[in-house]
This record gives C-alpha cells, structure tokens and sequence, in this order.
C-alpha cells in the first residue's frame, strides 16, 4: 500500500492551465475519485500521476519519493483506460502476463500470478480468447486484472465505465469497489459520474476550472458541499436566497420568496451571517416533503411532475422560484395543484459567500 | 439464389472485368505457353511442353527467375525498412503536417516511368552524377557498380514503390488506440519495448500487404529493370518482352511468364501463411 501526495499540481498548455495548483493527499489503501465536468482537470492530474504528462509545477510524491520527473515504466502503477486499451495481438492470459514479464518474473510464477488474477475477475474460461472476442464487460475485467495482477504501489481507473451500458455499469461499480477493498490497494478514480464517485469512494475529489473546489467523503459532499457550484454538480440541488431574520423564538430564520416565508434554519450558519444579511441555503430535492396547502413552511404550485418508478420529481413554483421536490409515489398531486412545502430544518445548508 | 445475389451484385461489375481482362487472357497464354514453336511464324502446329523444357532445363533462364524473385524480395525488404519508420512518423505528426508528409510520399508515383528510370541512370551511371562526384573530390580512382546490377534495380524500385508499403502500414498504425502504448508502458514497458511488443506486431497487417504489394509489382516490373538493369542483368520480364519481340517465340515467351506468375503468387501464398494473424 501506497501513500500518494500531490503538492501544489500545475500543468499548463502553453498559457492555458489545465491543472492550477491542485494539493491532495491519498492515504493507504484509500478509494478516492476525481469528479468533474469534462474540462476540470481530473484527467490531466490523473496521467501527471501516471507520468503521461509532463508536471509544469509541483510534486508528486509515492511514499515520500517524489517520482514527478520518473517516466511511466518505473512509477509502478496499474491503470485503466476508459477505452480498456488491452493489446488486440495477445490473448487474455498474454494480456495479463504482459506487465509480469516486464518485470522479469519467472514464468512459472507468471503462470501462477495470471491464473489467480483471472479467478479473482472470474474469466478463468476466457484465457485463450482474444480481446475481440470479449463482450464489454469483460474487457473491462481484462483490463483491470492487467493493472491488478502486477501488484502496484497505486491503481489508477480513468473513467473505466464509460463505454458500458447502465445495467452493467451499475454491477460494475461495486465489482471494482468489493475488489479494491478485498486487495486493499491505494486507488484513484477518475469520472464525471457523480453516482460513480459517490458509491464507490471514501473520498470525492470535486474539481472546476483545474482546481479543487472540494474534497471530502461522499456524505459530506452531498450534504455540506463547499459551494454552489458543488451543490449544483454533485446531485439536484434547489438554492434558496433570502435574508436573515430572528423568529418568534429568537432562532434565525431565512426569509425567502414573494411570499415572504420564514424558514428555521440550522443551529450552526457561516460565520458573518447577522440578521438583515443575505443568505443562500441548500435544500435537495428528498430532503422537501409535500404537504397539504397552508401546512408546510411553504404554499405553492405543482407545475410539473414526471413518474420515476420508485419516485416522482415534482417542480413545485414558490414566488419567482420553482423547487424540485423528490417525493415517494405515496404523495400523489395533479399539475397546477396547490400545494405546501415542508423543509427539513436540520438539514438545509447556508452556502459560504454573500447571496 | 436472388438473396446470393442481392448481396454479391456489388462486386459483378468488377468480377466482369477481371473475367474478361485477367482470367480470360491468362488462359489464353497458358494455351500460347504450350504450343509448338516454329521458326518462320509466332507458333507452329500443335502442342508441345518444350518452352517448359527449355525454361527449366537451361540455367540462364532458371537463374535468371530466381534473380527476379529474390529482387522483388530484397525491394520489398528495403521498402519495409524505409517505409516504416516514415509510417511511424506520419501517423504520429500533426494534421497540419500530414498532408504535407502524404504529397512527399507519393512523389515519386507523379513521375512517369520511363523518366524517372532514366534519372536514376544520369545519378547511378559509371560517369553519372554520384560516380563524378567522388571521382572528383578523390575519395574513388574507379567507378562504384552503382548500376547495371541488382543494386541499381532495387535501389530504383524501393524509390517509386515505397509508398505502396508505407500507405498500408499507416492504415494499420492511424487504426491503433493511442491508450495500447500507454498501457504498455503503465505495465513497465519501455518506449523501446512498446515498439518492439505491441506497435510491430499490430502494424504486421500493413506490413503484410505492403511487402505483398510492393513485392508482386517490382518482380513484374519491366522500364526500371531494363533501363537500370541493361544487359548485364536480365529478369523474367525483360526475357519475356525478347522472347515475344524480338525473337518472336509466342509460346516460350508464354511459358516464361507463367512461370513467373506462378512462382511469384506462389511466394506471396506461403508468405500470407507465415504471417497470418490469428488475432485479427
């Protein structure tokens, strides 16, 4: 297992700076996915790690060695490409020798290593056969084997579902996820998916604009993100912006929309936040019940809704503003429907930043 | 029956074609190849083996259809040893470059033969350009034998059938997922390893049929070989042209190119089979 430290990542292209000082630090044996849109830099930090690319500043370092200027063959890592890149003249099992005879390993142990690696991905039956003759997925079993089966310091995935289908893509994620875990090695993930990022990582590395704008488990992402940006990338986020006020109790609360509703707000706000000041608080979608009209903290409209097999995803007009609401198909309202909308107090979240 | 042909009628027009010009007229030397000869009209009356014979039994000629054969291997050869790397360079250059690196490629096809055949003679010859010039700056006393041997001809050949090797092969490389080699090398492979493991081999298709295409068109090449050739060495397809020509003997003439094509697609079969891909 392998300690991975990146300190202060910069990579330009010509005076374009795809990675701007990115500082991250992936401890043994820890699952941590780069997610952003295409364009964020996750990639680019990715093949810097895997030596593809030349850093422009910065280190990185594997265990303490810093290996920034160390060419691809000698990082000792595994890694797979979204479009699995197996070598199309060699068979499964020649595919998976392959990084075990760069390495000098003697053959029989190669033999040995290659059987296990293909029980571990189950495609013992499939030795023989070319890549070609391989469905998707299995490719994609080859090709995580091949990274697997030369036992590197790091294993880095870049965007290694892609070319699924979704039903595959879904049994695939906790394939990979029990498989990290099981071998215990250090992982980066590269995706733009953020369910993928959020299932399988103990950590989420979000990135706009080739920086980190948060990086935190899964839950904290989700629940507490850093901005709105983050908000709005990693799941459906309705942004709420009003002002501050003191209740009836004296607890703060945030008075938003044309009909001037108060809504309680959590116990701890960022610092600055004073009655009379803006505000932007994050609501997601299931955490805003339905209720009747008039009982919530909210009246408004049903605009829309669409039926989502275990769920329907309401827009529901308040004022100017239109809420998503992600209600169990028990809560049942026709379009144009009067309805309330009840907040979970405990669980809004004020954003950082002036509204 | 109409389902055969609804998926094959594509192909009639040019199946037609090759019927009529190719099939049709290799049958017809075949006949030529085994009529009498006679020494006052192209063939005589009846059928006789003896330009087989003759072709087989006297070594000038025996020799001279291995000479033409092991040419056509050599330019081959030296087209893959020039044409590769070229190949190697064009697939990895910018789009700005390519077009630019394709035009160089393909100059020397925009030649016409003859002129292009008499060029190599104005540089090669005893008194050409690169014999003068060393004789002049005092580095040689005789003249190099640039020329009326196997050396000029291949030389002359490489020169307008190289793109004919490397047009495949960077079908073959431009085909590749950029990621293999990356691959390769995450799995600790140098660059020269990467080459060695994974760019051959999965260039081996282009390099197949450009060696095919290249050797088939220098072994039934007749200006270069003539011009460049002269008359120290004679291959197959210059023999041919005295034979019917010159000496006007239809059916040995007939019998000589034959057995060059025969020879020749023999040659081609078994190096298709000991290239063969089972990966593909």
């Amino acid at each position: 297992m392998t300690e991975v430290s990146i300190l202060s990542l910069v990579k330009r292209y010509g005076t374009a700076l795809a990675v701007n000082d990115v500082t991250l630090k992936v401890n043994h044996g820890e699952f941590v996915s780069l997610l952003g849109p295409s364009g964020c830099g996750k990639s680019t930090t990715l093949k810097c790690i895997a030596g593809f690319e030349t850093v422009s500043d910065g280190r990185i370092l594997f265990d303490g060695h810093d290996i920034s200027n160390r060419e691809p063959e000698d990082r000792d890592i595994g890694m797979v490409f979204q479009s699995y890149a197996l070598f199309p003249h060699m068979t499964v099992a020649g595919n998976l020798a392959f990084g075990l005879e760069m390495r000098r390993v003697a053959r029989d142990e190669i033999n040995r290593r290659v059987a296990d690696v293909m029980e571990l991905v189950q495609l013992s039956q499939y030795a023989g056969r070319y890549p070609r003759e391989l469905s998707g997925g299995q490719q994609q079993r080859v090709a995580l084997a091949r990274a697997l089966v030369i036992e590197p310091a790091i294993l880095l995935l870049d965007e290694p579902l892609a070319n699924l289908d979704a039903k595959l893509r879904d049994e695939m994620r906790t394939f990979i996820r029990d498989l990290q875990k099981r071998v215990g090695i250090t992982t980066l993930y590269v995706t733009h998916d953020q369910g993928e990022a959020m299932t399988m990582s103990d950590r989420v590395v979000v990135m706009f604009d080739g920086r980190i704008a948060q990086a935190a488990a899964p839950e904290d992402v989700y629940d507490r993100p850093a901005s709105e940006a983050v908000a709005r990338f990693v799941g459906n986020a309705n942004i709420l912006t009003g002002t501050v006020e003191a209740g009836a109790d004296g607890a703060p609360g945030l008075r938003f929309g044309s009909e001037g509703t108060l809504l309680r707000l959590p116990a701890a706000l960022p610092a600055g936040t004073a009655p009379g000041r803006g505000l932007r608080v994050m609501a997601r979608p299931e955490q805003v019940r339905l209720t009747a009209p008039g009982a919530g903290d909210a009246t408004g409209t049903v605009v829309s809704h669409y039926f989502n097999g275990g769920f329907i995803d309401y827009r529901v007009r308040v004022g100017a503003d239109e809420i998503m609401v992600h209600a169990p198909t028990a809560d049942r309202f026709a379009d144009g429907a009067a309805v309330g909308l009840a907040f979970d107090a405990g669980r809004l979240w004020p954003l950082e930043g002036a509204a | 029956m109409s389902g055969l042909f609804r998926r094959h009628f594509l192909i009639l027009p040019a199946a037609a074609l090759l019927f009529l010009f190719v099939m049709l007229p290799y049958v017809n030397v075949l006949v030529m190849s085994l009529r009498a000869p006679s020494d006052s009209t192209p063939y005589g009356e009846g059928f006789s083996a003896g330009g087989y014979v003759k072709l087989f039994s006297d070594p000038y000629y025996f020799e001279a259809l291995g000479q033409t054969l092991w040419l056509g291997v050599l330019t081959a050869f030296v087209c893959f040893l020039l044409g590769l790397p070229i190949a190697l360079h064009i697939s990895q250059a910018s789009r700005r470059w390519r077009g630019l690196l394709y035009g160089i490629v393909l100059s020397p096809l925009l030649v016409g033969i003859v002129v292009r055949s008499y060029g190599w003679t104005i540089l090669l010859g005893n008194t050409g350009v690169i014999n003068a010039t060393l004789r002049n700056l005092g580095l040689i006393e005789r003249p190099l034998p640039l020329m009326y041997n196997s050396f000029g001809i291949v030389v002359a050949l490489a020169h307008v059938f190289l793109p004919f090797m490397v047009l495949p092969v960077l079908g073959a490389l431009q085909g590749l997922d950029p990621a293999v080699g990356s691959a390769a090398r995450s799995l600790g492979a140098s660059r020269f390893t990467v080459f060695r493991r994974i760019t051959l081999p999965l260039a081996m298709p282009g390099i197949q049929s450009g060696a095919i295409l290249v050797f088939v068109l220098a072994v039934s090449s007749y200006v270069t070989p003539a011009l460049v050739g002269g008359m120290r060495v004679k291959t197959m397809t210059v023999m041919v042209v005295d034979a019917l020509i010159d000496q006007f003997q239809w059916p040995f003439g007939s019998a000589l190119a034959l057995s060059l094509a025969v020879s020749a697609g023999v040659i081609v079969l078994v190096f298709a089979r000991l290239t063969r891909m089972k990966w593909k």
